[in-house]
């Protein structure tokens, strides 16, 4: 299920096996696994008349339980958006956001009234951060409580439920330790055991390892996919970071607002980023490549060798 | 949570403790210095062992008043059903003088046989005989005078003979006289009769009779005159220390009122996150109060305990002023305060109810 995505060079995109195409219903193969999340024809639109941006448009999505959704796109190509969208937090401005909870019943979010949405996020969602979003007035193990709290669960129990997430992170002997005495990778863990504290079917993590070192952020890489695999929990990741692409099932492109097919990727020859194909390139050996920045294009024609494989020899 | 809201950064929730302590400091030393006040002036009519006071019809007080009845009132008093005795007693205000200085002082004249209408209690020396007078020992300390020692009432020379307590306020004194003695400085008026009840009379009905049987006077409960003389207090210094008060809460709303809206603005993202994990409003609103709540109970606390301590150091160094700091008051103080700390709330609840969820991904630290 999951498999490393070959990193591909600048001029020949390289269709992936693993990646699908957006809007693929069937994330797992052959997977049975039933959805959780499924979208259509969701759109955000800011503004109005002559100003009006379409931050998402019509975007179509499936999510299955056990999925795990890696969302990549340039800045300001509407990841946070939709992600918002999927966790409550935005309203759409057109189509269905359905949403099926642990005991099978379907809500469609983009209709539920606002009174209703807090209790929707504290049961159905968890949510983890890109700076962790711990409150450092409280401990770890309160951190999560917290988060109990919100969806009902209070005093000793949510204490205990605290303490049992917190072991699963492997963070049991940090329980009363406040997120300034924690290194960023503890305070990702005890990010994630909160997002877990009400056994939401469904994880929004923003930029998850966008602050952590790469050997912390492939630790956590490994415990999101533990998270998906042993619960059969969905996640849906934003993220600039390629090397989440090893735990995701399904990696998808938003760019202006709308899914584009994987395919289209290519990977910069000099920074190794995921590159969109209508930035700054350059011809060589007859082959189109492109880059991330005019930087790197400027490096690579300079001494376009050192970045390229060397031809086959007969 | 709000506990730990408040208490993450320690130095400004000290800060806002201390602040909040302060102004409530100065609202209670405010208040006990007026009760102090109102229980020196009303001491001897508290502690006299009068039921009931006549008075000269129309006059409710002593202090700031004059009043004169005819000789044979306390026989006449003293014959209505219910009235187990009258005492009378004169009264008048001037000045008395030692060898250290002068005050304003209440003179009393009373009958030295029956001690009815005399000091409360003598701290030193002996009842008074003609040519001789007690002072209230704190007077007598600031104007040196011993017992024995010579000194000057309405200009007539008395001995002091002893020393009575609790007759001297931050505006007076007071001297009491044998009634001939009183006669021989000032006049021979009878200005008030103090009467002792029946056992089982009923205070209210003895007054409306004296009233009404002895016409042209005035009858008091005990409750009744130091009510109207408490109130002589009031009237007069009320505005100002109604201003005072008032000053006092409004620097404790602001201090509240910065200390929550600081905190608040720092925790901006927390609370957004906390929207975001599926907080109501409501519950926001509630570790906000309960910052107040604390803020409140603790600052109270100290102020209370600071108060206690001035009511007890501050007559030692100046025995006039007395600071009585009442169960009562402190309770009144901390509820104004609170209501103050919620009123304070207000703009940090506001901001947080406008809050949007969403800013938690948007923004970081």
């Amino acid at each position: 299920m999951n498999t490393n995505a070959p990193t591909t060079s600048g001029n020949a995109p390289v269709p992936d096996p693993v990646l699908r195409s957006p809007g693929d219903n069937t994330p797992h193969g052959e997977s049975t696994w039933p959805r959780v999340l499924t979208v259509r024809g969701l759109t955000k639109t800011y503004g109005a008349g002559d100003t009006t941006v379409d931050a998402v448009r019509a975007v179509d999505l499936d999510l299955a339980a056990g999925e795990v959704l890696l969302v990549m796109g340039p800045s300001g190509s509407g990841k946070t958006t939709l992600l918002l969208m999927l966790g409550a937090l935005l309203r759409p401005s057109a189509g269905s956001i359905t949403v099926t909870s642990r005991d099978g019943v379907d809500v469609d979010i983009a209709a539920a009234r606002e009174k209703e949405l807090p209790v929707l996020r504290s049961r159905t969602f968890g949510f983890i951060f890109q700076d962790y979003a711990l409150l450092d007035a409280l401990t770890a193990t309160e951190n999560i409580a917290v988060a109990a709290n919100l969806a009902g669960t209070t005093g000793p129990a949510a204490h205990e439920r605290a303490r049992e997430l917190l072991e699963r992170v492997g963070l049991a002997h940090r329980a009363a330790a406040r997120s300034s005495q924690m290194s960023g990778g503890e305070q990702q863990r005890v990010a994630v055991a909160r997002a877990l504290a009400n056994d939401p079917p469904v994880l929004l993590a923003d930029e998850p390892t966008a602050n952590l070192d790469a050997s912390r952020g492939r630790d956590l890489a490994r415990l999101l996919r533990q998270l998906a695999d042993e619960d059969h929990r969905s996640i849906v990741i934003v993220s600039h970071d390629d090397r989440l692409r090893e735990i995701a099932d399904r990696v998808l492109w938003l760019e202006d607002g709308q899914f584009r097919h994987v395919a289209a990727l290519a990977v910069d020859p000099v920074c190794r980023m995921q590159v969109e194909p209508n930035g700054p390139h350059a011809s060589w050996r007859g082959e189109q490549w492109w880059f991330c920045s005019d930087a790197c294009r400027r490096a690579f024609v300079t001494q376009p060798e050192r970045f390229t494989p060397k031809p086959a020899s007969n | 949570m709000g506990r730990r809201f408040l208490f993450a950064d320690r130095r400004r929730a000290t800060l806002t403790v201390l602040g909040v302590a302060a102004s409530l400091l100065l609202v209670l030393v405010l208040g006990g210095i007026f009760a102090g006040a109102v229980d020196r002036v009303t001491y001897y009519i508290r502690t006299s062992p009068a039921d009931v006071s006549v008075s000269q019809d129309g006059v409710r007080t002593m202090h700031m008043s004059a009043s004169s009845l005819p000789a044979d009132t306390p026989e006449r008093v003293a014959d209505i059903p219910g009235v187990a005795w009258a005492a009378p007693i004169a009264f008048a205000s001037g000045s008395v003088a030692g060898p250290r200085g002068r005050q304003l002082s209440y003179l009393i004249g009373y009958d030295t046989r029956t001690g009815r209408g005399g000091p409360t209690r003598l701290v030193a020396g002996r009842t008074p005989a003609a040519g001789e007078a007690v002072l209230d020992e704190q007077a007598a300390k600031q104007l040196g005078v011993q017992v024995g020692d010579q000194f000057t009432i309405m200009g007539t020379s008395l001995r002091a003979v002893g020393f009575s307590t609790g007759g001297s306020s931050i505006t007076n004194t007071t001297v009491f006289v044998e009634l001939s003695e009183f006669a021989r400085i000032h006049d021979d008026r009878v200005s008030y009769v103090l009467t002792g009840l029946d056992p089982g009379a009923d205070p209210e009905a003895v007054t409306d009779r004296i009233e009404a049987e002895v016409g042209g006077v005035t009858a008091q409960t005990r409750e009744q005159f130091a009510d109207s003389e408490a109130r002589i207090v009031t009237d007069m210094s009320a505005d100002l220390l109604r201003l005072m008060s008032s000053i006092g809460l409004v620097i404790a709303l602001a201090v509240i009122a910065l200390g929550l809206m600081t905190a608040t603005l720092n925790r901006l993202r927390d609370f957004a996150v906390l929207k975001a994990l599926g907080a109501r409003t409501p519950r926001l609103a509630a570790a906000v109060a309960m910052q107040v709540l604390l803020t409140v109970v603790l600052a109270s606390t100290v102020a209370t305990t600071a108060a206690l301590a001035l009511a007890w150091l501050l007559p030692l160094a100046a025995p006039a002023v007395q600071i009585s700091i009442t169960t009562a008051a402190v309770a009144q103080t901390t509820t104004t305060a609170l209501l103050v700390g919620l009123i304070a709330a207000l703009w940090p609840l506001r901001r947080i109810a406008a809050l949007d969820a969403a800013t938690a991904f948007r923004e970081t630290r």
